[in-house]
């Protein structure tokens, strides 16, 4: 049975990536960018992920940029990456559909590694989303299999470790990766 | 004003400032500053102006200006305040404005040359906002362009490029301009 993740935990886990992005991009250029924050999170509110944007709200580390747009958050993405700093996007699986050409531009064929988080509101408890009867949260998995996009779920706490994991597997292969975040958020 | 003008008077007083051009400003751009800290918006249409937010929140230490298109900017109108939001100082973004979509036939832009973006951008918030409409005013404005506290917007009439990206040779794709960016940026002693 999915469980809802407290908030305090995934920001905990997103300083945790941005450190480790900080460690690595230092290791590896002459002149990182110099900042007081470990990160941003580029965000079109998502109704699931609220209580992460609330804490988000309290945590100086991390700067939340807010949107207008999902195409403007990748593109904000690209720059950000050019510019040597980390970023996580966490959007709404409506934000995905509404943002498939720019996806496909910026991180796929532009190979730009971009990481979202995606919240599946409207999710069942008592069935796979593949089965959901949502249109909204049956399509979430397949759209990314069709473009190629490596997922996997956040379905309790016991999972936070795969935000790293796809952060970093984002940065590998130079290009997208995401986590769905499967119950709204504690 | 021809935009080819208006690039070359821009280049030639850019300093280091990182470029983003995008859709007809992009071939005129790769002849003009061939081996540059550029990057064009390419292949995801109305995505320069938030791609330069991303460049200047990164990098504040540097200049960024955007060379937009009026169909482009039009197509993530809702940049304007995205960008006023997060109040980067350090943005210019420059409107090339000729009220039609260039590249795919000149079909006229919704609401042509009517549409003020000067003002959608002061409503936005933006610190500041102007048109421009010839070659000698744009230089008269050039040092408040690239050292005045942004964000900033500069709506320039141009005339057609005389180059699209339909009718220019290819550039570099996309994901080598955004290495060689990267790289210019994070490794430039190397």
């Amino acid at each position: 049975m999915p469980e809802s993740i407290p908030a305090s935990l995934i920001v905990e886990t997103l300083r945790d990536t941005f450190r480790e992005a900080r460690a690595a991009l230092a290791a590896e250029v002459t002149e990182p960018p110099r900042h007081d924050h470990l990160g941003w999170v580029l965000s079109v509110p998502d109704t699931h992920q609220r209580t992460v944007l609330a804490a988000l709200d309290k945590e100086p580390a991390i700067r939340v940029l807010t949107l207008a747009t999902e195409d403007e958050a990748n593109a904000v993405a690209a720059g950000l990456w050019i510019g040597g700093e980390p970023c996580v996007l966490m959007i709404q699986h409506a934000g995905l559909y509404a943002s498939v050409n720019t996806l496909r531009g910026v991180a796929i064929d532009g190979q730009v590694p971009i990481f979202y988080m995606i919240g599946l509101l409207s999710r069942e408890t008592d069935r796979e989303p593949r089965e959901s009867r949502h249109s909204m949260v049956r399509y979430c998995e397949p759209l990314l299999d069709t473009f190629g996009v490596p997922h996997a779920r956040l379905e309790g706490p016991d999972d936070l470790r795969l935000i790293g994991q796809y952060f970093r597997l984002s940065r590998e292969r130079r290009g997208p990766a995401g986590v769905l975040v499967g119950m709204p958020t504690a | 004003m021809k935009p080819e003008d208006a690039l070359r008077a821009i280049a030639a007083a850019r300093g280091d400032a990182i470029c983003v051009p995008t859709m007809t400003t992009a071939p005129a751009w790769r002849a003009i500053a061939p081996e540059d800290l550029s990057v064009t918006c390419v292949g995801f249409m109305g995505g320069a102006s938030a791609l330069g937010l991303g460049l200047a929140l990164a990098r504040p230490e540097r200049r960024v200006i955007v060379f937009d298109g009026d169909g482009s900017l039009l197509m993530q109108l809702g940049s304007l305040a995205t960008i006023a939001g997060a109040r980067p100082r350090n943005l210019a973004h420059l409107v090339f404005k000729n009220g039609v979509y260039h590249t795919s036939g000149s079909q006229e832009i919704p609401g042509g040359l009517i549409v003020d973006f000067v003002t959608m951008a002061k409503g936005a918030g933006y610190r500041e906002a102007y048109a421009v409409r010839d070659l000698g005013e744009l230089q008269r404005c050039l040092p408040s362009i690239l050292g005045e506290e942004g964000p900033l917007l500069v709506e320039l009439w141009t005339t057609l490029a005389e180059q699209t990206p339909m009718t220019a040779p290819r550039g570099a794709p996309f994901h080598a301009q955004v290495e060689g960016l990267r790289q210019a940026l994070l490794k430039p002693h190397l």
